[in-house]
């Protein structure tokens, strides 16, 4: 009995140790990762996609909600005087997983400026030239509103990469749901934009 | 003392060196070794918590009952390796996206249960740090030298610390191909293979 | 249709063994004869089945519940460790025979980390609850496959003429390796 009770006690007040110390650290290190995510993921998409920006989108960063879905855009004022925002989405059903894919609208013509893989699984040399290789990705650049993003075999407009067929499903997806997106919440984003 | 100290922690280093003679911990090895940067990271982030779970293991042992040992043991270990992959993705972020998954499987790394079980549970916490040192850091000798013959020999270059290679082939002789075979998966298991056996020929005392 | 693409990526093209690396310590130790891999390879199955249906509850409805993501890798080890307590205790009261054939090798599928990895895998993937049980059912049969054909070759290997540094462990090493490279001819099937 007593074998059992110092079992569960020694266990317990470990688990408990254990837990608390990493609470501890976790937010400790919580700003500092969020300050790495967006260094190392969103960054270099947003800079290929708005090169020539005067002002800073990660600093600008600000939640657009509507409709129950919340996003974090990232805003940018182009040379022209126009201006354009950029926001993630996900695609699913990548070879490993989601594929996450940053997308540019001008706010003035309603286009896609630009798009890039950010965060994937994929086969290296296959699904994972969607992001090393902007030749597929660079078919949304300049796509309206109105235009059709998925595959060329499923009715659209785009060409999917030879041997990463999944890939290509995934990366449209992505690209139908931030045209979706920014149809649904261009009114909200235009209210709170500088 | 000193000298008992000094023989924990060498034999790290050499004698009892993974996962050439301590025949443990091959998950990683194989599969973070593509770069000499990677394969230094994961050494580092073993060996940090090999120190330290040795520590608290062989602080805790006359508290731990034996029959919850190894339950106690994973629970001070996973506790450990959740605190490397936070602070890794806090300072070394790209690093982090780097060795992925193998982070968290350092839980499962059979060095480091093996030596809470086979060592520290039976030695005070001056030697248990120093066995863990040790064999962390040979740990990482290892992990460092098969990364630099995948890498130079698949890519033919030699990246340290920070992403940027130190050491490239194609700025030496443009006519270098690299062998893209050692930085894929059966590169890495004929690499250990073939160290292994070089490792083999040199008798062990 | 899709789960047949699932099985082929999980069994073939991204084996967990030969293609992620995770599993090789039991790989290496229990492949020298047939009848211990084809053990290790059941246990592996049965126990990597449960451990991601469990994994992937205890993530989906109580870490993320919770808010508590940071505590995976401490929640699922210590869910392995104990269903694979569990499972020992149950097999030996009600599969005395089964238990007895599997022998040591069930508690050693906790530091497995083909089982842990697989677990991993489900959550980095963001697979739904259906997804993740059959690929942790099929990445255990990609195991168990891989461990299967290396037993089959090294049994024979292992009675040739090997030069004396490679013996043992070292050509076991070499042969994994080519056998990882045949399984690379799957890449780009799908």
């Amino acid at each position: 009995m007593r074998e059992m009770i110092s079992m569960i006690v020694v266990l317990t007040c470990l688990t408990a140790v254990s837990g608390g110390l990493l609470a501890a650290v976790k937010s400790g290190t919580e700003l500092r990762i969020e300050e790495q995510v967006l260094k190392f993921q969103k960054a270099p998409a947003i800079a290929d996609i708005l090169p020539d920006v005067t002002n800073d989108p990660i600093a600008e960063r600000f939640p657009v909600t509507a409709d129950g879905i919340e996003l974090q855009v990232f805003p940018g004022k182009l040379a022209d005087g126009s201006k354009a925002v950029v926001f993630e989405t996900k695609g699913k059903g990548g070879y490993g997983g989601d594929v996450g894919l940053m997308t540019g609208f001008n706010l003035s013509t309603d286009k896609i400026i630009a798009a890039r893989v950010t965060t994937h699984a994929e086969t290296p040399g296959l699904g994972a030239r969607a992001k090393d290789d902007p030749a597929f990705v660079s078919q949304f650049s300049g796509k309206s509103t109105a235009d059709n993003l998925a595959l060329k075999n499923q009715g659209g407009a785009i060409d999917a990469m030879s041997g990463a067929t999944v890939t290509s499903v995934a990366v449209s997806r992505a690209a139908l749901e931030a045209q979706d997106l920014y149809k649904k919440l261009k009114p909200e984003i235009e209210k709170q934009i500088q | 003392m000193a000298q008992s100290l000094a023989k924990e922690f060498t034999k790290g280093l050499w004698a009892e060196i993974p996962p050439f003679r301590l025949v443990l911990g091959l998950c990683p090895v194989l599969a973070v070794t593509k770069t000499v940067e990677n394969g230094i990271g994961m050494g580092m982030a073993t060996t940090f918590v090999l120190v330290f779970s040795n520590l608290l293991v062989s602080m805790l042992r006359n508290v731990i009952p034996a029959k919850v040992r190894i339950a106690c043991y994973i629970v001070i270990i996973a506790t450990f390796v959740t605190i490397v992959e936070l602070v890794m993705q806090a300072f070394t972020y790209p690093l982090f996206l780097k060795l992925g998954i193998f982070i968290p499987l350092i839980v499962v790394n059979c060095i480091v249960l093996g030596r809470a079980e086979a060592f520290a549970s039976k030695n005070n916490p001056i030697m248990a740090i120093a066995d863990g040192l040790g064999i962390g850091i040979g740990f990482t000798l290892s992990l460092s030298v098969l990364g630099a013959v995948r890498e130079f020999l698949g890519a033919g270059t030699i990246t340290i610390w920070g992403g940027t290679p130190v050491f490239d082939m194609a700025t030496v002789s443009s006519s270098f191909q690299p062998f893209s075979f050692m930085v894929e998966a059966p590169g890495a298991f004929v690499g250990l293979g073939l160290l292994l056996a070089i490792m083999n020929l040199i008798p062990s005392k | 249709m899709a789960y047949f693409e699932l099985a082929i990526g999980c069994i073939l093209i991204n084996n967990i063994l030969l293609a992620q690396f995770l599993g090789c310590c039991p790989f290496l130790g229990t492949s020298k004869k047939m009848e211990t891999a084809v053990g290790m390879a059941m246990a592996v199955v049965f126990v990597m089945s449960m451990a991601g249906i469990i994994t992937w509850v205890v993530d989906t409805y109580l870490l993320k519940g919770l808010d508590v993501e940071y505590l995976r890798t401490v929640s699922f080890i210590l869910v392995i460790a104990s269903l694979v307590q569990f499972v020992e205790m149950f097999l030996k009261k009600s599969m005395p025979a089964l238990y007895a054939g599997l022998g040591i090798f069930l508690p050693l599928i906790t530091t497995n980390c083909a089982v842990m990895g697989a677990c991993l895998l489900n959550i980095s993937n963001e697979y739904t609850f259906v997804t993740a049980t059959a690929a942790s059912f099929f990445y255990a049969l990609g195991f168990g496959l891989a461990l299967i054909l290396f037993a089959g070759v090294r049994e024979r290997v292992n009675l040739a003429r090997v030069p004396k540094p490679l013996q043992d462990t070292s050509i076991g090493l070499v042969t994994a390796g080519i056998i990882a490279l045949s399984f690379t001819a799957f890449k780009g099937m799908v």
